[in-house]
């Protein structure tokens, strides 16, 4: 029968399409994923060197100069090579966090968006069954799905640093809770910040509709998100009254708070962003959508 | 005699050349200058702040004496902050004048224009491809140095003597690049890279990712190793002692011999500036030059 022989094959391919698209995306942008894949190695390879090794042999070299003892030393306030290393790779972990965003959003403007529009891959894209908004859901799904494991594992590993390092971060500490880039990766907002510039580049992308402007437009519309973020930061939750809103000043108990309202309103950008990009292919495509 | 009317046409191929690269890239240009005259202009405002910032900053006494105002009214003068923030802002953007230049070399100024072909029609309208990529780097180069060296005069002058609680120290690490020639390095090493990697990957995108890469990764490296740039200074004394502000401080050990406690500084004082600018330039115009050859030599082997 015909129907036996037929049946056998199809009946294995049951989600050809999203799988398609999934698949398609991981291929044309696989090298911005091989990169992904460096960066959160590298940052958890620092970090766990770092919470490791790291801190001891820091911590043994304080110890062998004669430091951390009942007596004051001046020269215990100089971190020697050992602390030195341990600062380096510390702060490498963190700024790939910090500078994450602007590649985030410049990716986004340039490849993942501004490059499709320019050459016309996307209007082939659209011919392929593939409806223009489901092409920008992809577009902006796979991105974020890959993004919030990786900025996850970077952030509990940083979380589990900072509370191991408490001993080193006394004595040689120049890392505060409330410094930007400790702040962001100890909490949500190392994920959330990636997300919003993702949001953000892709709507650039699709603004200028040209790889190279789209880059640098989404690449200064995130350092100016990143900047304004900074700066508001500590008005974010109420001080005590008289007290001087700065952000030294607040307990450390208002960690979460500052993190979740900040997280709202970055995802509130980032919501914004979505549906202008929507809205704007839907005006662009006509009824297509 | 020379006929009216046949004067010599003013040297018209290289002149013709420099205004192409000039309109290509005029979105470039045009923004360039923009940043460059609100740089100016936020500078020359911030210079006029000075004397008020000093008065924000100034010590002060709780209820007011003779010679102390009272705190509640420096309090009250937000000029320091303003100022001081405002500096901070024109002198990191200052230092980081390499990282868009690097990324747009790589990006716009080679690697797109080998991406569509634009490089290779150029050079069927009898421009060769080495004066092509000579156009590309002098231009872009003669006016980074003009604007950065004169915003580098312009950043010198608004800060004056400034007070280091309020501009930052010599030896920060922007204060540092954006004060000196070294900030003009930067941006010549930033363009030869961007005009390298363009040239290497042949695609915007990548060449601009890598410019930017190998800049962070050279701006970092120098911030880093620049105290080992020029021999420090060494004092040792019995007892103890304290380095002046101006110092900057290598290394410092305490360690009593035969009983008699001896400090031992390593730092670089502040005449040191100039030789750790002139190291510093020196290695970034090295970077270039060996960037641009390579550009250069790259191209000449492309070629059929």
């Amino acid at each position: 029968m015909s129907a036996a022989t037929v049946g056998a094959p199809t009946a294995v391919r049951r989600f050809p399409e999203p799988r398609g698209l999934f698949l398609a995306m991981l291929r044309v942008h696989r090298s911005a994923l091989l990169f992904w894949a460096a960066l959160v190695a590298v940052a958890v390879g620092a970090l766990l060197w770092a919470l490791g090794p790291g801190a001891d042999s820091a911590w043994a070299e304080y110890r062998a100069s004669g430091c951390g003892g009942d007596s004051p030393n001046l020269g215990c306030d100089l971190p020697g090579p050992a602390h030195g290393r341990y600062d380096t790779v510390v702060a490498c972990a963190s700024g790939l966090l910090a500078v994450l965003p602007v590649l985030t959003g410049a990716w986004a403007g340039g490849a993942l968006i501004g490059r499709e529009l320019e050459s016309g891959t996307a209007r082939l894209a659209w011919t392929q069954s593939v409806t223009p908004a489901r092409w920008l859901a992809a577009k902006l799904a796979v991105p974020a799905l890959l993004l919030v494991p990786g900025t996850l594992v970077i952030t509990l590993l940083h979380r589990a640093l900072w509370a191991s390092d408490s001993h080193l971060q006394r004595v040689l500490g120049w890392r505060e809770w409330h410094d930007d880039s400790v702040f962001e990766a100890n909490g949500i907002l190392a994920t959330a910040h990636p997300l919003a510039a993702l949001a953000l580049g892709v709507l650039a992308g699709l603004v200028v509709r040209r790889a190279l402007p789209a880059l640098a437009v989404a690449a200064l519309a995130v350092m100016a998100l990143v900047y304004v973020l900074d700066d508001v930061r500590p008005h974010l939750w109420p001080m005590p009254p008289g007290t001087p809103v700065l952000m030294h000043r607040h307990p450390s108990s208002h960690f979460w708070p500052l993190q979740l309202v900040e997280t709202g309103i970055v995802l509130a950008v980032a919501a914004l962003a979505t549906a202008a990009s929507f809205a704007l292919l839907r005006r662009r495509t006509g009824a297509a959508v | 005699m020379t006929a009216p009317g046949t004067a010599p046409a003013p040297a018209g191929r290289p002149g013709g050349l420099v205004r192409t690269v000039a309109r290509t890239h005029r979105t470039a240009l045009a923004l360039a200058l923009l940043v460059l005259a609100a740089a100016t202009a936020a500078l020359v405002w911030l210079h006029s702040l000075t004397d008020e910032a000093r008065a924000g900053h100034s010590a002060c006494a709780t209820p007011p004496t003779d010679r102390l105002p009272s705190c509640a009214a420096v309090d009250a003068i937000t000029a320091d902050d303003t100022y001081t923030s405002g500096l901070s802002v024109t002198v990191t953007l200052l230092s980081w004048v390499m990282f868009p230049v690097a990324a747009w070399a790589g990006g716009a100024l080679t690697g797109r224009e080998l991406e569509s072909g634009t490089a290779r029609l150029a050079w069927t309208q009898s421009v060769t491809p080495a004066r092509w990529l000579a156009a590309k780097l002098a231009v872009p180069a003669a006016l980074l140095t003009a604007g950065t060296g004169g915003l580098v005069l312009v950043n010198v002058w608004a800060r004056g003597d400034a007070d280091p609680d309020l501009a930052g120290d010599w030896y920060y690490p922007d204060v540092f690049v954006s004060t000196g020639p070294v900030a003009v390095a930067y941006a010549l090493a930033g363009l030869a890279l961007g005009a390298l990697a363009g040239l290497v990957w042949r695609r915007a995108l990548p060449a601009a990712g890598v410019a930017l890469a190998a800049s962070l990764l050279l701006h970092t490296f120098l911030e880093r190793h620049r105290e080992d740039l020029w021999p420090p200074v060494t004092r040792t004394e019995a007892g103890s002692f304290e380095l002046p502000r101006s110092a900057l401080q290598v290394a410092w050990a305490d360690s009593p011999v035969n009983g008699v406690p001896l400090t031992r500084a390593t730092f670089h004082p502040e005449s040191h500036f100039w030789p750790l600018q002139y190291v510093e330039s020196g290695l970034l115009l090295a970077v270039a030059a060996v960037a641009t050859a390579g550009a250069f030599v790259l191209l000449a082997r492309r070629l059929p």
